[in-house]
């Protein structure tokens, strides 16, 4: 039943924003409601999964009662949500109801038409609904399904005022994700070959339990070959060099709710290769994933890190920071399960920190009217609280403390040197030194100097500011500690992949 | 039984396949590539209903109905429709020329043959002769969204692509479970959509759709 609260409220805004024509301003209101329904769920789901302990062997004997059954076509644990999936939903659903009340159109000032408005609440809340279908889905032909959704609902988003530099954007995004997602659902393909030449075809076969049931038995060969397919799809869209170039690209021209979604997007992205990880990890034992991951991560890193220095927007300088944060989490997950813990940390503490840093940016845009970090200049003068919030997001992302970046990397750095790799964390350490000065760099550029002549001073929209805190509150939280509850997902999440 | 007939019929029918993606190397007018794809959707389905006859499995036949209506009726109707209100007539000058381009089909579906021999040794499926070729299309399919400036062309060679995919689902595993099918037709859909607008976004920006205009995204 409570798939229906987690899943159904995205699909009614949509459709809801779809049927009042032209938009008006309480289907915003109404849907971001409908978000905080689907917040609800997910974190009854969460509350669920740590009543029930740890899962560690039991995950397939619990994870029954938490699927839907739709016997009519066959389906056996048709969506689940262990614990693994619960952390994903509740990040999900939370940033989504943050974006929703950060929306255009919501509060009175908006530069965006009515039609816009009108697209943009139905393929914001379809792109929510698609990214929760993918992180409950057991299935993962229909993960595929729901992760490739999410693809087109955005391609939506990104070009919703239309120049040159958006389309640009969106057709390299659709087209280079589209192809990417295709690889990765040929990778699925060959898995699902191995396993009905193994033991015949099933409509469940494709569930994530049974195959994980059956990995033992695989063809190291062929889920190998598997593997690679997959991880260069999904990892197109999590946005690893070297397939990230649409993602500074989508970035920067996207509206700044896509931007802030696209910190989960990454992390969903990052969920399908975890989940497929252990399956081919129970299939191969784990030196050929983490071998895979290390290379991609580690060129991940380097570009990024690189890119940032040679940035000149600062949209696209965050994006970069973005591909280095995936590229990071990549190396968490195949540090073993310290280091997935760590990963799994990380991604919370980007999303929050992206989830402020984005709409800040769309701020400094909309007022200087440049994305050019050159022609950015005195912030602190003409906006004192937006670029107090900016420092503070910054800081947090270059991963000072007492914000919660800090400890995620500190634990992914130990992780590395308790596993035996002190030269590759020494050249990850040397590497978020130089993003590091980079990100500092800019920062003191944009804050301090002489505002530019013609922009006017002093800030508008408070209520923004206001919701943000949220995410510096979050962040902070988890800088100083770590709640029980969390941790205990936290921990159920790496018994759930690290077998 | 007669085996031997289907497993001739089905390498025979995924060479076809293969060699109508290929065409879109050979080609230049953007209608050709229409007409290609469209036949390779046909015989796709035709093989999709070879397979479920002597697969014994009916859903093949409600998986090749919708594939045929789709991909064989509805999109080269509206890709034809598109290249006629946008006046695109020719590939002019892709950026890898076409007998190079038909070397690299030739090395890629080597390439497909090479990287499938670990599939075709554990499997003893009448079929598994096409595996390579679905593979191979695969790959062709992307070295023509890869190769090709048009972005017409480019969205034909991600549906040959996805072709790709269905013919290696079909051949490797007789089609995988309905649901997923059918939400992978919804995905083909709906990013066929998205694409058609994002062209005549294209169109009414740039004043044409060749993608090579589109670079003036940088740091």
């Amino acid at each position: 039943m409570t798939f229906f609260f987690l899943l159904l409220p995205p699909v009614l805004a949509a459709l809801l924003a779809f049927f009042v024509r032209p938009y008006r301003t309480f289907v915003g209101w109404v849907n971001a409601a409908l978000g905080l329904v689907s917040l609800a769920a997910a974190l009854s789901f969460a509350a669920n999964d740590i009543a029930l302990g740890m899962p560690l062997a039991s995950t397939l004997q619990n994870a029954p009662t938490w699927g839907v059954v739709i016997d009519s076509l066959g389906l056996v644990e048709f969506l689940r949500a262990d614990s693994l999936s619960a952390l994903l939903l509740v990040c999900v659903s939370g940033v989504g109801l943050l974006t929703l009340l950060l929306s255009p159109g919501l509060w009175r000032e908006s530069d965006y038409t009515l039609p816009q408005l009108r697209r943009y609440q139905i393929f914001m809340n379809l792109f929510i609904a698609a990214m929760l279908l993918a992180v409950s889905a057991n299935n993962v032909g229909l993960m595929w399904i729901a992760i490739e959704a999410t693809t087109i609902f955005s391609a939506f988003i990104i070009p919703l005022k239309v120049s040159k530099a958006s389309v640009e954007a969106s057709w390299k995004y659709i087209l280079i994700c589209s192809v990417g997602i295709a690889l990765a659902f040929a990778g699925t393909i060959f898995a699902y070959f191995d396993f009905v030449t193994l033991s015949g075809r099933a409509e469940n076969a494709l569930n994530w339990t049974v195959l994980l049931q059956t990995a033992p038995n695989l063809h190291p060969e062929v889920i190998q070959l598997a593997f690679v397919f997959l991880l260069v799809g999904y990892g197109t869209k999590a946005g690893l060099a070297p397939m990230h170039t649409w993602l500074p690209d989508a970035y920067s021209e996207a509206p700044a709710p896509f931007a802030t979604m696209s910190g989960l997007l990454i992390a969903v992205a990052l969920y399908a290769i975890l989940r497929w990880k252990v399956v081919v990890d129970t299939a191969l034992g784990t030196g050929y994933t983490n071998n895979l991951l290390f290379g991609l991560g580690l060129l991940s890193l380097v570009i990024a890190a690189f890119s940032m220095v040679l940035s000149k927007n600062y949209k696209r300088l965050l994006a970069y920071s973005s591909i280095e944060h995936t590229g990071l989490t990549c190396l968490g997950l195949a540090l073993g399960p310290l280091g997935t813990f760590a990963a799994l940390l990380h991604l919370i503490n980007h999303s929050l920190a992206k989830s402020m840093l984005f709409p800040l940016s769309e701020r400094i845009l909309h007022r200087y009217d440049t994305t050019e970090i050159s022609k950015v200049s005195g912030l602190l003068k003409v906006m004192p609280w937006t670029a107090g919030f900016f420092a503070v997001g910054i800081l947090a992302l270059i991963g000072l403390p007492p914000f919660g970046i800090f400890i995620s990397e500190f634990a992914l750095i130990r992780a590395g040197f308790d596993g035996g790799h002190p030269w590759l964390m020494g050249i990850v350490l040397a590497l978020l030194a130089v993003a590091f000065v980079a990100l500092l760099n800019v920062l003191n550029r944009m804050l301090y100097g002489k505002p530019p002549y013609g922009v006017a001073v002093g800030e508008v929209n408070r209520w923004q500011i206001g919701l943000l805190s949220l995410s510096v509150v979050g962040l902070v939280i988890l800088g100083l500690t770590l709640p029980a509850p969390l941790l205990m997902l936290l921990n159920q999440s790496v018994g759930i992949v690290s077998k | 039984m007669s085996d031997p007939v289907f497993s001739q019929l089905s390498t025979l029918g995924s060479s076809v396949v293969l060699i109508f993606g290929i065409l879109l190397l050979w080609r230049r007018s953007v209608s050709a590539y229409v007409n290609s794809f469209r036949w390779q959707s046909m015989i796709l389905a035709g093989i999709l209903v070879m397979i479920g006859y002597f697969g014994h499995d009916t859903e093949l036949y409600l998986v090749a109905l919708v594939l045929f209506i789709l991909k064989g009726l509805v999109l080269p109707h509206y890709l034809e429709r598109m290249r006629i209100r946008l006046g695109v007539t020719r590939e002019v000058d892709p950026y890898v020329n076409n007998a190079t381009s038909l070397i690299v089909a030739g090395l890629l579906v080597m390439f497909a043959y090479v990287l499938t021999r670990p599939l075709l040794l554990i499997t003893s499926l009448p079929t598994r002769g096409g595996i390579p070729l679905a593979v191979g299309l695969i790959f062709v399919g992307l070295f023509v969204i890869l190769s090709r400036k048009k972005a017409l062309t480019q969205i034909i060679g991600f549906l040959v692509l996805e072709n790709g995919i269905v013919l290696l689902a079909a051949i490797g595993t007789y089609g995988i479970p309905l649901i997923v099918e059918m939400g992978v037709f919804l995905d083909v859909v709906m990013g066929f959509l998205v694409m058609q607008v994002l062209v005549y976004h294209i169109q009414g920006t740039f004043e044409s759709i060749d993608v090579d205009q589109l670079n003036q995204l940088k740091h």
